[in-house]
């Protein structure tokens, strides 16, 4: 079955563990984005949760990234499917 | 002959730019599994298979050339030419990790704008294969117009394909061009002229430094030392303006476009296989990561540390002890009585032969570190931290530069240059050396060996205390930061985010290295600065002379040392310390360890030179004139937290003072420090008398 192309946007941070989703938005102050944009947390791109609550780490192109919290609730992604 | 060309080896955090370094340089550069091992640029020689003189420079890692933290700054203003003490490298060598290269291709894609010969270098391609990865190399190298050179740095494959290229007098200029959004072009274009013309930059320059100020928000930042002119600031105010007004967001654009471009050309050259289960990594992770089992692991990981400390130490520590031994007795059999013979026993044998007595203790504690750094765990250890730090103010990040300072809080302040904020980068400088440090250990190693005299006491008694005094310290920087944080440096905790490297297996050979390197520095430091320490400190505890007949302790009473000790005792009786700790804590002002040397002077100063070897014993028969025991447990126990609070290390002054540009932070540093080993302490002592301890 296919994977509903209308999910409601959400931060990264509530994303479940090894779910995907596509980065929508990104809802910090310019110096935020404009950094983790150059780290590859581009528009469009397709990002992996991989665990943790507090701070997350996700997988990006292959890295993992450590993300603060507070970062990760910046970052709104659509959910488009799991790992 | 035409001049050597200068090369820099540019690339993202961890990528192995300091391993290719090392491969082509023959240096010994610290390498390490962690983001930020490299917070300075390094400078070696390469041979051109012609036989010239190549210099190569290694640059600390960066993501962007909009550098946003110190280190990253380096990268920056060496290839933008801004340093008066490098010259601009006339070539780069851009280094990149083949299982990323989306990502890593951005900076590349900035630099290649510098106009500047470039070679490409696909780093851990052997990784990259085993991630299901495949590079069209020659198909890369094709559309960028530059060599691009396959590489496994650490395994020195490719290395020899790279010399060849370095060697070869004409490098092309890469043919890759990319279209700057069309609404922010003019922008590029008119901040690029009035750079040439105002600001006296070369064209690409100019372009490049066009770019970086539309891309970060802070022109000043951007501008580095030399402050932006007018005209063009002026210029840059009017294009924002304009933007603002009409909605644009022309810094995202622009990082989107060049990603574009390099989404296309990574779409040409990169095919991935995609990943079907969990890898390594991801396994060793879910528990390394884990909420309760991550804190579980970092427990025993220090637990095991400081338990090999004393178990595999003990065995060395007293070959060494009985080597100075015999060397003392064999000087004595060789020398008549006098000065100069109690000066080679007593201030050379018992000041630097009692420090290197722990020389096995240090270089286990950096073994267990090398280990930390070379398998990824670093970064792990930032992450789970990161909670906790959030709470006091600071961010996992300045985890990292807090753990390096175990190891010596001199490396650590170094790597605080990668936190982005200038107070968190400050917040995180005054506290570091509330980490215990190597130097430490030999003063906690005398107090337990004289709390827990014998072999009787179980080792997990020993291992309990050692730990509760780096957990103490820990507590102590954590608090101190929360406390700063709220006062003096107030701010919104930083966001982290940081890239965690895969594990790998530990390199035995760079932990070999580093932990011979530090031997070396630690058996330098004991050769110079603690001989001449202890040396001075013989003589100040030998003269002047007291009348004949007066006995060992009244000699070194009425000594120098004797005197300046006596005269700080008023200060230090209320925490338990009499004269003989007085001394000890003056001469440890130079460095922590020095306070064992002098202990060593001091007791076999006093024992008449008949023992230089158990200073344990010495310190379990000192006492107070009416004859109460010194060394009592509390005493001991007081002294530890001393060690762990007071700032007593030159050298840690002088690296503050340099990294913080003023005299201000490093004596402020110095007050708070030693202000509150002194409270605290004087809470421990008096309490613990008042319980009857």
């Amino acid at each position: 079955m296919s994977e509903s192309p209308f999910h409601h946007l959400m931060p990264l941070c509530q994303l479940p563990a090894r779910a995907t989703g596509r980065i929508c938005e990104l809802t910090g102050d310019s110096e935020f984005c404009q950094r983790i944009r150059e780290m590859g947390f581009g528009e469009s791109v397709y990002v992996t949760k991989i665990a943790g609550n507090g701070t997350i780490l996700c997988q990006l192109n292959g890295t993992r990234i450590g993300l603060s919290h507070d970062a990760a609730r910046q970052i709104l992604v659509e959910r488009v499917g799991s790992r | 002959m035409a001049k050597a060309p200068v090369y820099a080896i540019v690339g993202n955090p961890n990528c192995g730019k300091s391993t290719l370094f090392n491969a082509l340089t023959g240096l010994k550069q610290k390498v390490g599994n962690y983001p930020g091992v490299t917070v300075e640029k390094k400078t070696g020689t390469l041979y051109s298979q012609h036989g010239q003189p190549i210099t190569i420079i290694d640059l600390p890692g960066a993501y962007s050339l909009a550098a946003r933290s110190p280190d990253e700054a380096v990268t920056r203003d060496v290839l933008l030419g801004r340093r008066e003490d490098t010259a601009q490298p006339d070539r780069v060598l851009c280094i990149v990790d083949a299982t990323n290269l989306e990502r890593n291709l951005y900076l590349v894609h900035q630099v290649l704008d510098l106009g500047r010969p470039v070679i490409l270098i696909l780093n851990m391609m052997d990784l990259a294969a085993q991630a299901g990865i495949s590079i069209r190399v020659a198909r890369l190298s094709q559309m960028l117009g530059i060599p691009v050179i396959p590489c496994e740095a650490v395994n020195g494959k490719g290395i020899i394909e790279l010399k060849l290229a370095i060697s070869r007098h004409d490098l092309p200029l890469s043919r890759h061009a990319w279209d700057i959004p069309a609404p922010i072009a003019p922008a590029v274009a008119e901040l690029q002229a009035s750079l040439v013309s105002n600001g006296g930059k070369a064209p690409l320059i100019a372009r490049a430094e066009a770019l970086l100020l539309l891309t970060d928000q802070d022109s000043v930042r951007v501008a580095g030392s030399a402050p932006l002119d007018a005209k063009t600031q002026e210029i840059l105010r009017s294009w924002q303006s304009r933007w603002e007004a009409q909605g644009v967001d022309w810094a995202g654009t622009l990082v989107s476009s060049r990603y574009e471009a390099i989404g296309r050309l990574a779409s040409e050259v990169a095919q991935s296989a995609k990943p079907s289960a969990q890898t390594l990594s991801d396994r060793i992770d879910a528990v390394v990561i884990h909420p309760l089992w991550g804190w579980v692991v970092l427990a025993l990981v220090m637990t095991l540390l400081f338990f090999s400390i004393f178990k595999f130490a003990q065995a060395p520590m007293d070959w060494i002890g009985d080597g100075n031994a015999a060397l003392a007795g064999w000087i004595r059999g060789l020398m008549p009585d006098g000065d100069l013979r109690n000066l080679l026993t007593d201030g050379v044998i018992g000041g630097v032969g009692t420090i290197v007595t722990f020389l096995p203790q240090i270089l286990i504690l950096f073994f267990f570190i090398g280990l930390l750094e070379s398998t990824g765990y670093m970064a792990r250890a930032a992450f789970i931290m990161d909670r906790l730090m959030g709470h006091v103010g600071l961010n996992g990040k300045s985890f990292i530069p807090l753990l390096s300072s175990y190891a010596c809080a001199i490396p650590g302040i170094m790597a605080t240059r990668t936190i982005e904020d200038p107070k968190d980068r400050l917040v995180t400088i005054l506290v570091a050396p509330l980490m215990s440090c190597s130097a430490r250990l030999p003063v906690y190693l005398l107090m337990i060996a004289a709390l827990f005299p014998g072999p009787t006491y179980p080792i997990a008694a020993k291992v309990g205390i050692m730990v509760l005094m780096y957990a103490l310290g820990t507590i102590g920087a954590f608090g101190f930061a929360w406390l700063f944080k709220r006062t003096l440096l107030r701010g919104k905790p930083p966001l982290m985010i940081m890239e965690l490297p895969p594990y790998r297996l530990p390199r035995i050979k760079d932990v070999l290295l580093q932990m011979t390197e530090r031997a070396g520095l630690f058996l330098k430091n004991a050769g110079t600065v603690i001989l001449a320490i202890s040396i001075v400190l013989w003589l100040l505890a030998a003269y002047p002379k007291s009348p004949a007949g007066a006995t060992a302790t009244e000699q070194l009473a009425h000594s120098f040392a004797g005197r300046a000790g006596h005269l700080l005792e008023p200060v230090i009786k209320p925490i338990g310390f009499d004269w003989h700790i007085g001394i000890g804590l003056i001469s440890s002002f130079a460095a922590r360890e020095v306070f064992v040397s002098t202990m060593g002077v001091v007791f076999s100063a006093e024992s008449g030179g008949e023992d230089t070897t158990s200073l344990r014993h010495a310190l379990n028969a000192a006492r107070w004139p009416d004859g109460r025991v010194l060394f009592t447990p509390l005493v001991c126990i007081t002294l530890m937290v001393f060690y762990v609070f007071a700032m007593q290390c030159m050298s840690t002054i002088a690296v503050v003072r340099r990294e913080t540009n003023s005299w201000r932070w490093p004596l402020f540093q110095t007050a708070y420090m030693t202000g509150a080993a002194w409270i605290i302490c004087f809470i421990v002592y008096q309490s613990g008398t008042a319980l009857g301890f």
